[in-house]
């Protein structure tokens, strides 16, 4: 039996352990509950009831439907009190207790009857009740009282209504829609909340008719709204407004730009910080409009409120991404905040600061956020470590005391996550700073000395054996590799042995003494370990002796598979140990799974060791293997580029086929990749039949179909063509897929003798210049513009025609060549109406080209573009040009 | 949308939770998280005084009154601002039911009455409004403003 709840006592106030729920059981209080059917009822009992069941509920017990159903009848015949108190909590188990449909009428007519009664509060209670549990019949019926209570004299029952409207407006918009007289009058309610909540749904009700709610926003705006709520709510109505409407092309004015500053001056924060977060968003947003908004935000930071300095310092982060100048002024506020007691607040503001900073603050910056770190959380450390990493890529110059800060918390205390973060950080800054490298190995290397984390020492080993054998003197690195056999686990002994090895396969000078190494290996106490060391000592050739590593073994033990690791492990997984040999030629080369991978990697920034080494160049190397086995195209001499597969099926059809397009010197060979869905057919001899007549200056040279197309098995057929040499020549090309199809037993799984011919077409296929373009980055672009010097430059200017911005204009350009673009130059700031924009590449013909793109607004939409080239070869810089002119 | 409402006493456990559009799934993620972040930094800081924290687009403010520790959870239109409002109301509204600030005996006492307050505070995901449970239900104390806390009702 539970407690009875006992009244305040103030005898046993000090008894802060003791509940009044102590020992509470739902078969007891459903017990209780029958005291709502007496025919005496007592409100109090009754109320004491209802507070355990809704504590019961709030402590995730759940009724079941009968138990529910019980409940919510018995609680119907409290209706009977006329107890105020006792009423209300009724009204809040009804809505907890959910009542199914056929339930809900029990209640209705008593629910309506509150609705008209003279009592206040039964009147807005009953109307959220019956709003939450009733159906659009029932609307109908009880529409007239709500339009009547939503214009009701007393607040909280107007309120109640016009709240009701807005959830009511989910599943019932028509009926709502007819209460826009009502709501319109309420908008006018000397009530603060009433006029707040009646905006809100008069707005809601009007949001699709762009007109109305332009109407709207122009008579609010110059009238007074008096509830600071609905000032915020007015604030951003208007700028959606703006963003809809144009500037004024004459005045350069923005529409209700005035209304937005005049709500900097209000009283209430909460409206000046609406007005000034407007502000910041508004597109194209100038210098002039922002200062205000960033004054007020400036005096937030220094608010006594932990709430303002936050919403503050969350809006100038904001702003920082977009505008880093326009923030400088706050630096020195921000800087105080960085010694905040909320941590949320002091990581914004350090985040924020490295965002604003310039070259020569750095290092005091990084003095006090050393200070910082020590006392923060890892999800904040974690922050503040890839805010610092994309500082580095920012000034790279600056790599020294980064990278240095970054070691330095490397070796203090930290979960995986943060630990994680800051070695992927290292790796990305070791890969895009050639001058960080081989600091960033040692300080690498020095946490492999005494990290915890399994995980990371056998990325790091890895990311050494490819990186180490590089540097000027790769034998530094052998002792802190070899440290690893002795102190460490198996699989982190295993990785040590592999990465010896690869020191062994690069440097020949090392060889002898890293074969005495991986002889000590043999003797490990671990299988893995030891298969590792006499397979490499096996393989590696020489018997220790400085002699040169056969390239076809390096490619044996370290090159990459040429096949997708899923299908390897499926295949495994499937191979029943038998006389014959696992034959690593029957793994299916799916590439189906491929341009969801590539689409990945392209919009995720590189994540250092987390990520496979850089996704294209394996890939290119899984292509090059390809096709230089397919000895009808092993002529073409070196693959230049694989573009990206490009689909030329919707999805969802019979077949998916996508093609990748392989460029050499004097040839193209276009590999269509074929997946058959239909689980009752089995395809044969399928070809693509490509008609090049919009090509001219290709002729098809050879066609490998493909011999057999099971159910959801990829395979690939190819098409080569030939092409004038070291020419960028371009076409668009036809296709259409040619097979015989075969019928399948669904039951046996086996295949109908005769098949018939058919054909699917499918969609066209481009080939642009941008295909003959590698993007390949440079980390500094000045240096690299210096050094290509002036020989083969070409300049040029070009209109390109009225654009919507000027970062469409920039996209389209970039898009055109295919190159990459550096330092981040391909984000155009919204206001502005100039850009630089620097893109480097690889020419067919392996020719390195840089581009400077200056662009600027000539006139209110006209673009205009200078383009100067720089490359290797003069040839190269004019077919740029010819590029972009015919583009 | 304002997503979660919880109370906690001084020892971690739930008093009462109002879920908004969070799977149940996810509830026990939410309640852990909520109450680690009180625990981490609640210690020592004055009665009603707000303290905020996003995690991913998700704001949270909570506070301590007396022996109870409250958080509001909210995202969208429901930010820090809206949500530091929400929280006056709530704690204004407690104090006012309780007669003082609560011990956690005084809270489980006037449970009821809570609830009751809540949910004339909240309703479903959206503020509706505060009528402070006095014995006269419209007494709205010193709350005009109780009228002025009624965050963005956007959907």
């Amino acid at each position: 039996m539970a407690q009875p709840l006992v009244k305040k006592d103030d005898d046993r106030d000090d008894e802060v352990d003791y509940s009044p729920f102590l020992g509470i059981e739902k078969g007891a209080v459903l017990q209780e509950a029958r005291v709502f059917n007496d025919p005496q009822l007592d409100p109090r009992r009754c109320s004491q009831v209802i507070t355990k069941l809704l504590y019961l509920l709030n402590q995730g017990e759940t009724f079941t439907k009968v138990e529910a159903t019980e409940v919510f009848f018995a609680v119907t015949k409290l209706f009977q009190s006329r107890d105020m108190g006792l009423r209300r909590m009724v009204y809040v188990i009804i809505k907890e207790l959910s009542p199914s449909a056929d339930e809900v009428i029990i209640v209705t007519s008593s629910l309506m009857k509150d609705m008209t009664s003279k009592t206040d509060m039964y009147r807005a209670n009953a109307i959220r009740v019956l709003c939450r549990i009733t159906d659009g019949t029932l609307l109908t019926q009880i529409e007239r009282y709500l339009k009547q209570a939503i214009v009701d004299k007393n607040p909280v029952v107007a309120s109640a209504a016009l709240v009701s409207g807005i959830h009511l407006l989910q599943t019932n918009p028509e009926i709502v829609k007819r209460w826009s007289n009502e709501v319109q009058e309420a908008v006018q309610s000397r009530a603060a909340l009433v006029q707040f909540h009646a905006l809100a749904l008069l707005h809601q009700i009007r949001q699709n008719d762009r007109l109305a709610v332009n109407k709207l926003v122009s008579s609010l705006t110059r009238g007074s709204v008096r509830s600071p709520l609905a000032q915020c709510l007015l604030i951003r109505y208007t700028s959606q407004v703006i963003r809809e409407s144009t500037n004024d092309t004459q005045t350069g004015d923005r529409p209700f730009y005035d209304f937005l500053e005049g709500c900097l001056r209000h009283k209430a924060e909460m409206v000046i910080f609406e007005a000034a977060r407007a502000i910041t968003e508004l597109n194209g947003v100038t210098s002039r409009e922002l200062t205000p908004a960033i004054t007020v935000l400036q005096l937030f930071l220094s608010s006594s409120k932990p709430v303002l300095r936050f919403a503050a310092v969350r809006t100038l982060n904001k702003v920082a991404m977009s505008h880093p100048m326009a923030v400088t002024n706050c630096n020195i506020d921000m800087e105080s905040l960085i010694s905040d007691q909320n941590r949320s607040i002091a990581t914004l503001a350090i985040t924020t600061l490295l965002k604003t900073g310039n070259e020569s603050s750095v290092d005091r910056l990084m003095k006090q956020i050393t200070n910082f770190m020590s006392d923060i959380a890892d999800e904040f450390k974690i922050v503040v470590v890839d805010a610092i990493r994309s500082l580095c890529l920012k000034f790279p110059l600056k790599h020294r005391s980064l990278m240095n800060f970054l070691s330095n918390i490397l070796r203090e205390e930290g979960g995986f996550e943060y630990k994680k973060a800051i070695v992927d950080s290292i790796v990305i800054l070791i890969r895009d700073i050639p001058e960080a490298k081989e600091s960033g190995l040692l300080h690498l290397c020095e946490f492999i000395e005494d990290c915890e984390f399994t995980y990371l020492s056998t990325q790091i080993l890895h990311f050494l054996g490819i990186e180490g054998p590089k540097t000027s003197d790769p034998s530094k690195y052998i002792r802190y590799i070899y440290n690893r056999v002795h102190l460490e686990n198996a699989t982190v002994r295993a990785g040590a042995v592999s990465t010896l090895a690869k020191f062994g396969a690069m440097v020949d000078g090392l060889k002898p003494r890293i074969f005495v190494l991986l002889r000590r290996c043999l003797f490990d106490n671990d299988d893995e370990v030891r298969d590792r060391a006499t397979l490499y000592l096996n393989t590696l050739g020489g018997d220790g002796a400085v002699v040169e590593t056969d390239e076809g073994v390096k490619e044996f033990l370290f090159g990459s598979l040429d096949v997708p690791l899923v299908n390897l492990e499926n295949s495994l997984k499937n191979y029943d140990p038998s006389e014959k040999a696992f034959d690593i030629n029957s793994v299916p080369k799916d590439v189906k799974t491929q341009p969801l991978a590539e689409k990945k990697a392209t919009s995720k920034k590189p994540t250092g060791l987390g990520a496979p080494p850089p996704g294209p160049p394996s890939t290119v190397d899984a292509y090059e293997k390809l096709l230089s086995s397919i000895p009808e195209f092993a002529s073409f001499g070196k693959l230049f580029k694989s573009s990206a597969p490009v689909e030329l099926t919707e999805a969802e059809t019979e077949y998916a086929v996508n093609v990748v397009k392989h460029i050499f010197d004097g040839h193209v060979v276009f590999q269509y990749n074929c997946t058959n869905t239909i689980p009752e057919q089995l395809l044969e001899n399928v070809t693509v039949i490509v008609d090049a007549s919009e090509a001219e200056e290709f002729a098809e040279v050879a066609s490998k179909p493909l011999r057999q197309l099971p159910y959801d098995s990829p395979g690939q057929t190819f098409v080569a063509f030939e092409k004038p040499e070291g020419v960028s020549a371009v076409g668009k090309f036809s296709n259409m897929l040619r097979f015989i199809v075969k019928e399948v037993d669904p039951s046996t799984g086996e295949a109908e003798d005769d098949g018939v011919e058919d054909e699917y077409q499918l969609e066209d296929l481009e080939l642009v210049a941008a295909d003959y373009m590698l993007k390949v980055g440079v980390s500094n672009f000045r240096n690299a513009w210096e050094s290509m010097g002036v020989d083969f430059e070409r300049v040029d200017e070009y209109g390109l025609g009225p654009r919507d911005s000027l970062a469409e204009a920039v996209n389209a350009v970039i898009n055109l060549l295919g190159m990459q673009p550096c330092e981040g130059t391909e984000v155009v700031p919204p206001n502005s109406r100039s850009h630089t924009c620097l893109l480097s590449g690889v020419y067919l013909g392996n020719v390195k080209v840089l581009v400077r793109l200056q662009f600027g607004l000539d006139g209110p939409k006209d673009v205009a573009m200078k383009l100067a080239v720089r490359s290797e070869d003069e040839t190269v810089s004019d077919t740029i040009h010819e590029i972009v002119a015919s583009g | 949308m304002i997503l979660a409402v919880l109370f906690a006493n001084s020892e971690g456990n739930i008093l009462v939770e109002r879920f908004n559009g969070v799977p149940a799934e996810e509830r026990l993620h939410w309640r852990s998280f909520l109450v680690k972040l009180g625990a981490d930094n609640l210690k020592g800081v004055k009665n009603e005084e707000l303290l905020v924290a996003s995690h991913k687009s998700v704001y949270i403010v909570y506070t301590v009154l007396g022996d109870v520790s409250v958080y509001v959870v909210g995202k969208d239109e429901y930010d820090e601002l809206a949500l530091a409002e929400v929280i006056f109301v709530i704690t204004s509204a407690v104090k006012d039911v309780c007669g003082k600030l609560p011990t956690e005996r005084l809270f489980l006492d006037k449970y009821g009455r809570i609830c009751l307050t809540l949910d004339e505070i909240i309703w479903k995901e959206t503020v509706t409004f505060c009528v402070i449970a006095n014995e006269h239900p419209f007494a709205f104390s010193s709350m005009d403003t109780a009228a002025n806390v009624l965050p963005h009702p956007f959907s």
